[in-house]
């Protein structure tokens, strides 16, 4: 009897966890089919008749169409350039380079530290004067930092997951380096790779600091979305809703890729 | 030698444009913090220290110090603590690897937000006449609090916004490292009878002491980022309540005026700071865990 | 033809030395096994050779060609190593017929050469699976299968049996041994494990510390070991050893520790003199119960008797310290019984106190 009410206890409480995790998720997309008058009640609704009206005048805002597309495409190039940079030095840091390893890594490491802010301030001025103020180019160039870093640092451990011996084969076989990385490297190190290029997705579709600085035009859905707080009057929380929905979607595709990512990860981090 | 190749170019693209970019930023704040730049005006002089020497002075700097302090300390240690706690007890009372893994789904969707998603979320749960949580205290007989424009509360209700999206994650990660913990000294523990608390106070975490160390690192480096969530939640209000040091540099910077070259001293002391702190605390943590 | 001629061989790491001044010869079809402890720089021997290892210092021929500074894949050798090293990416068929993909042999010749392989090797029914879907025993033939079908001058294997457990480990000896006499490829065989490279090698070169200790057939190191090194190293259970004091008489020797006396004929030694101290070695597996008119019997209490099938090894208490010697009759033997077991002079070792170096004249 005492053990049953302590296992319901228990399952209670983590119900109420899962429950804390996922409510302002879930009450989110509820709020995005929500009328205003539905919205602002004293009571929250439940039961309510579904719109589609804030997706619609979303979609035809002009400025959240073109954040989504820029965001699209800034976030797009930047990870594919941080790919391309990022994992073929990552290779290298983690098979090749043996007394500046600590060093390099530890470089890559301090790009973290370094406070957006003290990247945005010199950015602003030189973008301006330069003429490249509010291009996406101008914002591609700044996310390089994130994404190469992150790319080099994610994947370094990726690569030395790698076993020696297999590429050591592939040498005695008549390989050279390049065939080596491409061949065997890549396709071995593929999952985790995999996992590394979506986190660093995540980290540059969620950022605003950078976006807001330097672009006004031609943002990102997250500088969009900040900035529709006051569309008219009334605060339009439906519509706000629908587009941190629309901003959330990506991200969350990613969940379960995230989930292996950490498993493989814990796993091999701890022999 | 056509390995020296291939390393060298796979090296030199990715690590000097990383180079450029840094020196770059590092170079140009330095420049224009001892320049009196603003974004209204393309003309500036050289003005020394001057800038530097406004800021010490400046109370409203002091002041996003302190709140850029309390804000590291409450949102690491509050992200640790609900993921020591929570992934024991997921750990002790749920047996199911299925169940686990629904649970570790559900706590790893937090942190994908977006930070701006995640704020409006919670600006919308906080809000006192139709937030869902001012719904439930009033249910509960308390009156709406104003969780957003009481300076006292405010900084507080945003890092329960953060400690919600990191705290479960780092939950999900500890869980994960829990079991692959080796079963041995646990099950030596239960022989001599020690209590499921103890066993993980002097058992499990000790032998997880590295690990919790890198995750309270991650999380300090990416409190350094708390200008998303805050910016959209308060704005660094009420007052200057919730301002944090990179929220300052960026109104003086670029909203209030453009002083960049101020802001430009400002971001160059908080590179200083976190460099110095991160560095002695690096070196701290080698010398502990060692 | 496919000798091997390595030339004052230097390896260092940093400022690190780990191998200086190596000398070795192998000539064309032979099976050669590097055996040593870890550490002991055989890994690394066989990793200059093949190309994985960068030398310091020295050459390296191999069919008379220079191959020092040549990447591994033009040195014309293949290597097993010991984690196997299959492509996890591609399946067995694949992993064996990658080598020749790249030498652009035919699409036909290459199936043909896979198959003649596989059947060998017995894998035939495995060609599409994954190397992660296969027993150990099972990859290390493919590893095998991928180092054959090159038809290299010059195999290397890197522990290639280590992973295996004990039964499957002496199958595939056996069928390593045998796949040597019919293709009579020059080999190379690294391992740690002295029974297995009694039972494999035509020729055993015994490492210590970056340097060549001993080098010679099986039943030469076995019998006839240059130091105390090797002979504590090679057999099981491993020799007794003893320091004696030597009295000459004539030309006999006699070796004295405690009640223990042996006799053996000075001239067959060098540097026996009376009042000399050595360490003398003797075989457990060359000694037995004392018959009639045995010399040399060394008589103690019985300690412990284990049984090891067919024979047993008998632990015996002499002088207040352990020996051992093997014996069949090991079932009417009691412990803490007294007992008197014998060695033939022949099979008496002595060794320099000074630099461990055997005393024997035959031997180098």
């Amino acid at each position: 009897m005492v053990s049953l009410i302590r296992r319901t206890v228990s399952r209670g409480f983590l119900a109420l966890m899962i429950l804390i995790a996922l409510l302002p998720i879930l009450w989110t997309i509820l709020g995005s089919f929500k009328k205003l008058k539905d919205i602002v009640t004293p009571v929250p609704t439940l039961i309510f008749t579904p719109t589609l009206e804030n997706f619609t005048t979303i979609l035809q805002n002009p400025s959240i169409r073109d954040g989504l597309g820029n965001s699209v495409v800034i976030v797009g190039v930047s990870v594919l350039l941080g790919a391309l940079f990022g994992i073929p030095a990552a290779y290298s840091l983690a098979r090749h380079v043996e007394r500046k390893k600590d060093d390099l890594q530890f470089f890559v490491l301090s790009l973290r530290f370094m406070p957006p802010v003290a990247i945005a301030i010199p950015f602003i001025i030189i973008y301006l004067d330069s003429g490249i103020y509010d291009t996406l180019a101008g914002l591609i160039l700044v996310y390089l930092i994130s994404t190469i870093s992150t790319v080099i640092w994610l994947s370094v451990p990726a690569f030395e997951r790698v076993p020696r011996e297999i590429e050591e084969a592939a040498a005695m076989e008549g390989c050279s380096q390049a065939e080596i990385f491409i061949k065997f490297a890549l396709p071995i190190a593929a999952p985790s790779l995999f996992g590394s290029l979506v986190f660093t997705f995540v980290l540059v579709w969620n950022e605003l600091l950078l976006a807001l600085t330097l672009a006004a035009e031609n943002a990102t859905l997250p500088v969009v979305a900040a900035s529709i707080t006051s569309l008219g009057k009334e605060v339009p929380w439906g519509v706000i809703n629908a587009s941190t929905v629309i901003l959330v979607l990506p991200p969350l595709v990613f969940i379960g890729l995230l989930m292996g990512f950490i498993n493989r990860m814990v796993a091999t981090g701890r022999k | 030698m056509q390995k020296q190749r291939f390393v060298f170019w796979t090296l030199a693209p990715a690590f000097s444009i990383l180079a450029i970019l840094a020196l770059v930023s590092v170079a140009g704040a330095l420049y224009f913090s001892v320049m009196d730049r603003s974004l209204r005006y393309p003309d500036y002089d050289f003005v020394g220290l001057y800038n530097y020497q406004r800021l010490l002075g400046d109370r409203r700097f002091l002041n996003a110090l302190k709140i850029s302090a309390i804000w590291e300390v409450v949102t690491v240690a509050g992200s640790l603590l609900v993921a020591v706690f929570l992934s024991v007890y997921i750990f002790e009372t749920t047996r199911s690897a299925r169940t686990r893994n629904l649970i570790c789904l559900a706590f790893l969707a937090p942190v994908l937000l977006p930070r701006v998603a995640a704020a409006f979320i919670w600006r919308f749960l906080y809000s006192p006449s139709l937030g869902l949580i001012n719904y439930l205290t009033g249910l509960l007989g308390f009156g709406p609090i104003e969780f957003l424009a009481d300076p006292q509360l405010a900084l507080f209700s945003v890092a329960v916004v953060d400690i919600w999206q990191w705290g479960l994650f780092f939950t999900v990660i500890m869980l994960k490292l829990l079991e692959t913990l080796p079963r041995d000294p646990i099950e030596a523990a239960q022989l001599d009878n020690a209590k499921t608390w103890e066993i993980h106070a002097y058992v499990t975490m000790p032998m997880l002491k590295a690990p919790v160390i890198s995750l309270a690192l991650v999380k300090a480096v990416e409190s350094l980022r708390s200008f998303d969530l805050i910016f959209v939640m308060t704005g660094g209000g009420p007052g200057t309540s919730t301002e944090t040091l990179d929220l300052y540099a960026y109104q003086a910077g670029i909203n209030l005026g453009g002083r960049v070259s101020y802001a430009s001293a400002m971001s160059i002391l908080l590179l200083l700071i976190t460099t110095v702190v991160f560095t002695l605390v690096w070196r701290g943590i080698r010398k502990w865990s060692a | 033809m496919a000798n091997i001629k390595c030339t004052r061989i230097r390896k260092s790491y940093g400022g690190h030395t780990v191998i200086s001044d190596l000398n070795l010869d192998i000539s064309d079809h032979e099976f050669v096994v590097f055996l040593g402890p870890s550490g002991c720089g055989k890994s690394t021997m066989l990793r200059m050779i093949a190309g994985l290892e960068e030398i310091s210092d020295g050459t390296v021929s191999i069919g008379g060609r220079d191959v020092t500074h040549l990447p591994p894949g033009e040195r014309g050798v293949a290597m097993v190593f010991q984690s196997y090293a299959l492509y996890p990416h591609m399946s067995v068929y694949d992993n064996i017929a990658f080598g020749l993909r790249r030498q652009k042999v035919p699409a036909e010749e290459i199936r043909r050469r896979v198959d003649q392989v596989s059947n060998l090797l017995g894998l035939g029914q495995l060609l599409e699976r994954k190397p992660k879907n296969l027993s150990g025993g099972q990859q290390q033939r493919v590893a095998m299968a991928r180092a054959m079908i090159k038809t290299p001058k010059l195999f290397l294997f890197d522990e290639p049996l280590s992973n295996l457990d004990a039964k499957l480990r002496e199958k595939l000896r056996t069928e390593i041994r045998r796949m040597h006499l019919e293709l009579k490829t020059t080999t190379i065989f690294v391992t740690h494990d002295q029974l297995e490279a009694m039972t494999i090698a035509d020729r055993i070169v015994l490492m210590r510390a970056g340097a060549i200790e001993q080098q010679g057939t099986p039943s030469e190191i076995f019998d006839r070991p240059a130091t105390r090194f090797v002979a504590d190293f090679i057999g099981s259970p491993a020799m007794n050893f003893r320091e004696c004091s030597v009295h000459v008489e004539g030309d006999r020797a006699e070796l004295v520790s405690g009640s223990i006396r042996l006799k053996v004929p000075a001239k067959d030694y060098r540097d026996l003199v009376s009042g000399a101290r050595v360490e003398v070695g003797l075989r457990p597996s060359k000694m037995d119960i004392a018959a009639e008119g045995d010399v040399n019997i060394i008589s103690g209490t019985v300690v412990l008797i284990e049984n090891m099938g067919s024979e047993g090894q008998v632990i015996v208490d002499v002088d207040g310290r352990e020996m051992s010697f093997v014996t069949k009759a090991f079932r009417t033997i009691e412990a803490g019984q007294r007992i008197n077991f014998s060695i033939d002079p022949d099979n008496i070792h002595i060794f320099s106190r000074d630099d461990g170096r055997s005393l024997l004249h035959a031997a180098a």
